[in-house]
């Protein structure tokens, strides 16, 4: 239970934030020091761990038990230790990013829920406990992702966002209650632990869809680069240690009874397809995030990849590593969108490099990212392409990381365009960027190559086996930097205008977001008309039994033309009946 | 032993006659009062029977004077698991209804009469042990919300208020039938329910069957269920505030718990259940389709109660204790919520003088407390953990699965239709930007507090469910 209080300190900073509406400047402080407070409790659960599963009955109907149960497990270690170094540094550059003090307690209130609720994930034993931390963790990104809702489009990517993971949310709650149904029990390791059966592929398969709606991969991943509408502390939490991290880590903790249903396959496809899409796509977007977005998406592509080639050690060594680079390059995003105004584009944003410090880190997060060795990205791209045993798959994860590394330096030289002069708005923006943003930069900056370590520990931390190979390893280095190269030339040295009469071909082909957003709306729209063609026949049908009261009514309306009162027409009547019976009577 | 049944009856009779005497100044004071102290007897109810299921099989009976003693009818009340989670929301559900269900403050006399009139039948109805007065009681309450409909609703009201009558007219009298059968068919000619429990296969089986059908529909219609839901739109549509919390809130429920009733009074049910189930998972689909093409908030709303009431037939018609208890579960948390909605959007509708989701804009910059209280609404409706619908939705599809394997979680998808279009309503009006700066009333307190309250039982039987759970400690069918 020692590892539950972990979680203690946000929700309690949470409560605190919705009363203390008043005075922001003393919730903000209180959610930061409530992350430290999480970060020091995680360390202790770290240094005592790992503990194995403990549970407490939730409530229990005829029978069937529904326990909160968690477990610090060494993969849940993992995680837990990633959301608690990542959470006080998005803290931290929340205090400078979020400027407006009437939004502060709203947003400490969200974040904190939404940080607490990944930890209850991290650590959760159980399908029931997973479930809660699930449902938060989506309700709170799309608050979030919502959160400035007078901008134009920020509510409906957080509708767009919310409506993906409601399917995942669905499909994960009939995969709980058909495991619990079947096995009676809903912790992950009694189900590991039971044989097969046929109601279990259903739920895997429930269960993956789940992932890939969470983890926005093919055909579910295009909610990610709209969530771009959100704060940008928001995306560099979202997009390193929460919520998209939750479907590839269940995938992970689960993935004996992938092995045991021989479900690998699948996942190795779709991670692969994703991975292509998120490059591909990265590489012809234009706004600032989305790039990154679109990278976040490859990296959860790769590690599906990993995982589908069997290895859950190569997919955590990116995962891992994968947090840092990320969260520092989405606060490089928002730094440099500050500095210009919120402009988005990433042709229309300048003079990224003013601090030459704050560059420096943003340029290790890039090669970090690129996979270039000495960062501890090179470890998380090397962990995958060396468990690709198939010369197809290791051709294609060479191709990713190449384009990879072309899109994170035309991401980083295209804002680099020199266009200030000392004393001009942007440069004095960049100069009056509040501390607290900065300090995480260079914390993470340092973590970068922290992480490195993870090469050591991890392998034996996991149980897993990972060595590089050298040729692998130099091939993959060559590789990310004739990437650069490239991308230096084309996008530094004004190749680009060469470049323009085959441009358009290729950013139709490369960028798919169009066409996989029209064929979201397709089916929207599918649904939409099937919905009016019942919805009418629901008019309709209520129309027919309005018709049919009517249609009494009318009857009844001519039958009372015979009540007239005339003496002759019921005398008449009368003897119509006297002669009706006499000819009943004659006939029987 | 306190005859706590009785003494919510009493009160809420002397609070209706000192209401009716009284001038309209006092009526609100008075009705939420009496309402209010029901309230508190009910808590005091839950206590009393935990207390008692202890060491006993958890019932509590009361038996009064005979009513009509020649036909051995009298007014007996007993408090099962199943009726003591509905008493409980219902007269919480009342509870809040008076005192910020009436947005406008208008006409507090007679909605003040006709809340407590309708809480007395819907207190009634649940807690009666015979069928006779469930069926008196079952009268009271439709005429009670008739009358909220034809006098306090909106433009078009008589006419929804004649539609619900002749619908509701049509379950009564097959009501009737089903009872009156009952009557003959049994041995000792009883009209009580646990005697026919008790004795109901010395009824022949065609018979039985015909019964059970007798009862089936009438509480259809009453859920209701497709085909027999028409009514529900129009008349949340056109009845006020007030009329909306109760008709989703706690007349729905008459029906889910007599139908709850028939089967547990007649096992030959059992026989139907796969029907009964593809008809409940087709009405929850069919439900959430024609929801998604509505602009009226209301409108969408009271689409959402025929997706969940269908879900609860899905639970019933699982048929084993678990079922029961999920559809009971589901019932208790379907009442605070949709009640809770209802207030929302007649606050909504105050405050803008509109409803339709295409002009409502913004209700977030206008009233925070209203639009996070909608947002809630929504989660506890698509059965979030942590709110009370979850553990409904997990015990009704668990106990579907077991009795219809695979197939019983199909229409749980229903839910994901539902949910996709209730999140489209809060981007469209909840939290968006107001284009244009329309003039707005501005929410009272008695509504926040309404809200709060309702969201404190959301929240209570969604994080601690053993306390309504506990209840069913000695329940089994």
């Amino acid at each position: 239970m020692f590892a539950l209080l972990v979680i203690v300190p946000l929700l309690a900073a949470a409560l605190l934030a919705l009363p203390l509406k008043r005075f922001p400047n003393i919730v903000k402080y209180i959610a930061f020091a409530a992350s430290l407070v999480s970060l020091l409790l995680a360390y202790l659960v770290f240094s005592y761990g790992p503990f194995t599963t403990q549970s407490f009955n939730w409530f229990s109907a005829n029978g069937i038990s529904f326990n909160i149960s968690i477990a610090t497990l060494p993969l849940n270690m993992l995680l837990l230790m990633v959301v608690s170094l990542i959470t006080p540094l998005v803290f931290l550059y929340s205090l400078g990013f979020m400027e407006v003090p009437s939004e502060q307690p709203r947003f400490f209130f969200e974040m904190s829920i939404f940080a607490a609720s990944m930890m209850l994930f991290a650590i959760s034993a159980n399908f029931i406990t997973m479930f809660i931390a699930w449902e938060m963790l989506g309700i709170t990104s799309y608050l979030l992702i919502g959160f400035w809702y007078h901008k134009e489009h920020a509510p409906t990517a957080a509708r767009k966002a919310i409506t993906t993971i409601l399917i995942g949310d669905i499909f994960m709650l009939a995969a709980i209650l058909i495991i619990g149904t079947t096995y009676g029990t809903f912790g992950f390791s009694a189900i590991m632990g039971s044989p097969s059966s046929p109601a279990l592929y259903v739920a895997l398969s429930f269960i993956l869809i789940a992932a890939f709606t969470k983890s926005a991969q093919f055909p579910f991943h295009e909610w990610l680069s709209d969530a771009m509408e959100g704060p940008t502390p928001v995306s560099a939490f979202l997009h390193s240690s929460t919520m998209v991290k939750a479907g590839v880590f269940l995938i992970a903790v689960l993935f004996p009874l992938y092995v045991k249903a021989d479900m690998l396959g699948i996942i190795l496809v779709i991670g692969l397809v994703s991975a292509i899409l998120g490059a591909t796509n990265a590489l012809t977007e234009r706004h600032i995030k989305k790039i990154l977005a679109y990278s976040t998406i490859e990296d959860l592509g790769l590690m599906f990849v990993a995982l589908g080639l069997g290895s859950v050690m190569a997919a955590m060594m990116l995962f891992f590593v994968q947090a840092f680079y990320k969260a520092l390059l989405f606060m490089g995003a928002g730094y440099i969108m500050k500095a210009n105004d919120e402009k988005e584009d990433i042709y229309s944003t300048y003079g990224s490099s003013t601090r030459k410090l704050v560059f420096l880190s943003i340029v290790i997060a890039a090669v970090s990212l690129a996979g270039l060795f000495p960062m501890s990205g090179f470890f998380g791209k090397d962990a995958v392409n060396s468990v690709a045993s198939n010369m197809v798959v290791y051709s294609m994860l060479l191709l990713i990381g190449f384009a990879s590394s072309i899109y994170i330096f035309r991401w980083l030289f295209i804002p680099l365009r020199k266009s200030y002069e000392s004393g001009t708005e942007i440069n004095i923006n960049y100069k009056s960027t509040p501390r607290s943003m900065l300090i995480p930069m260079f914390i993470l900056a340092a973590l970068v190559f922290v992480a490195d370590y993870a090469y050591l520990k991890l392998p034996g931390f996991l149980n897993g086996s990972y060595s590089i190979a050298l040729l692998s390893a130099v091939v993959g280095n060559v590789i990310a930097v004739i990437g650069i190269i490239v991308a230096y030339r084309v996008y530094m040295k004004g190749f680009r205008a060469k470049l323009s009469s085959t441009n358009k071909m290729l950013f139709n082909v490369l960028y798919s977001s169009r066409a996989v957003n029209a064929v979201y709306l397709y089916i929207v729209g599918v649904t939409m008309a099937f919905a009016r063609a019942v919805s009418a026949f629901d008019f309709s049908f209520d129309k027919s039994i309005y018709g049919l009261a009517r249609s009494v009514i009318t009857s009844g309306n001519g039958l009372r033309k015979i009540v007239n009162g005339q003496t002759n027409s019921y005398v008449f009547a009368f003897v119509l009946g006297i002669m009706f019976l006499i000819v009943l009577y004659v006939l029987a | 032993m306190i005859p706590i049944i009785g003494i919510m009856l009493l009160l809420l009779s002397i609070g209706l006659a000192v209401t009716i005497v009284f001038n309209e100044k006092y009526s609100k004071v008075i009705s939420t009062v009496v309402s209010l102290i029901v309230m508190e007897l009910a808590i005091l109810l839950l206590y009393v029977f935990l207390a008692g299921a202890a060491g006993s099989p958890g019932s509590i009976s009361e038996n009064y004077m005979y009513y009509i003693s020649n036909f051995g009818i009298s007014l007996n009340f007993v408090v099962n698991p199943v009726s003591l989670a509905l008493i409980l929301m219902a007269s919480v559900v009342s509870f809040v209804t008076m005192l910020s269900g009436n947005v406008e403050n208008e006409n507090l006399k007679v909605s003040s009469i006709l809340v407590l009139l309708f809480e007395l039948a819907a207190i009634g109805l649940f807690a009666s042990g015979n069928l006779f007065i469930f069926f008196i009681f079952w009268d009271v309450g439709v005429v009670a919300l008739f009358f909220m409909i034809y006098l306090l609703g909106s433009a078009n009201r008589r006419m929804a208020a004649i539609k619900f009558i002749m619908y509701e007219l049509l379950a009564s009298l097959l009501l009737l039938f089903a009872i009156m059968l009952i009557y003959f068919n049994t041995p000792l000619h009883s009209f009580d329910i646990s005697y026919i429990t008790a004795n109901y296969s010395s009824i022949p089986v065609g018979t039985q069957a015909l019964i059970f059908s007798l009862f089936f529909f009438a509480f259809l219609i009453n859920m209701p269920v497709f085909p027999v839901h028409l009514w529900l739109p129009d008349a949340h549509t056109e009845a006020s505030t007030q009329g909306s919390m109760l008709l989703s809130g706690v007349l729905t429920k008459f029906g889910g718990y007599g139908m709850i009733l028939a089967f547990i009074m007649l096992p030959i049910a059992n026989e139907f259940t796969p029907v009964i189930a593809i008809l409940a998972g087709f009405s929850a689909f069919y439900a959430a389709f024609v929801l998604m093409t509505q602009h009226d908030i209301k409108r969408i709303i009271a689409y959402t109660t025929i997706v969940e009431m269908s879900i609860v037939l899905v639970g019933i018609s699982a048929f084993s204790t678990l079922g029961i208890m999920g559809a009971t579960y589901a019932m208790l948390a379907h009442g605070f919520a949709i009640s809770m909605l209802f207030l929302v959007s007649g606050t909504i509708g105050y405050m803008f003088s509109d409803r339709d989701i295409r002009s409502v804009k913004g209700v977030v910059r206008n009233s925070i407390s209203t639009a996070y209280t909608f947002l809630t609404g929504v989660f506890a409706t698509t059965g979030v953990p942590l709110t009370a619908a979850f553990v409904g939705d997990v015990l009704i599809f668990i106990a579907a699965i077991q009795k219809f394997s695979l197939y019983g979680a199909i229409p749980l998808f229903s839910i994901m239709l539902m949910g996709a279009f209730l999140y489209y309503v809060v981007n469209k009006s909840i939290l968006s930007t107001k284009d244009a700066s329309k003039p707005v009333e501005y929410v009272g307190t008695s509504q926040r507090v309404g809200f709060s309250i309702l969201l404190f039982f959301i929240f209570l039987f969604g994080v601690l469910p053993f306390i309504a759970l506990s209840i069913f400690s000695n329940f089994s069918i």
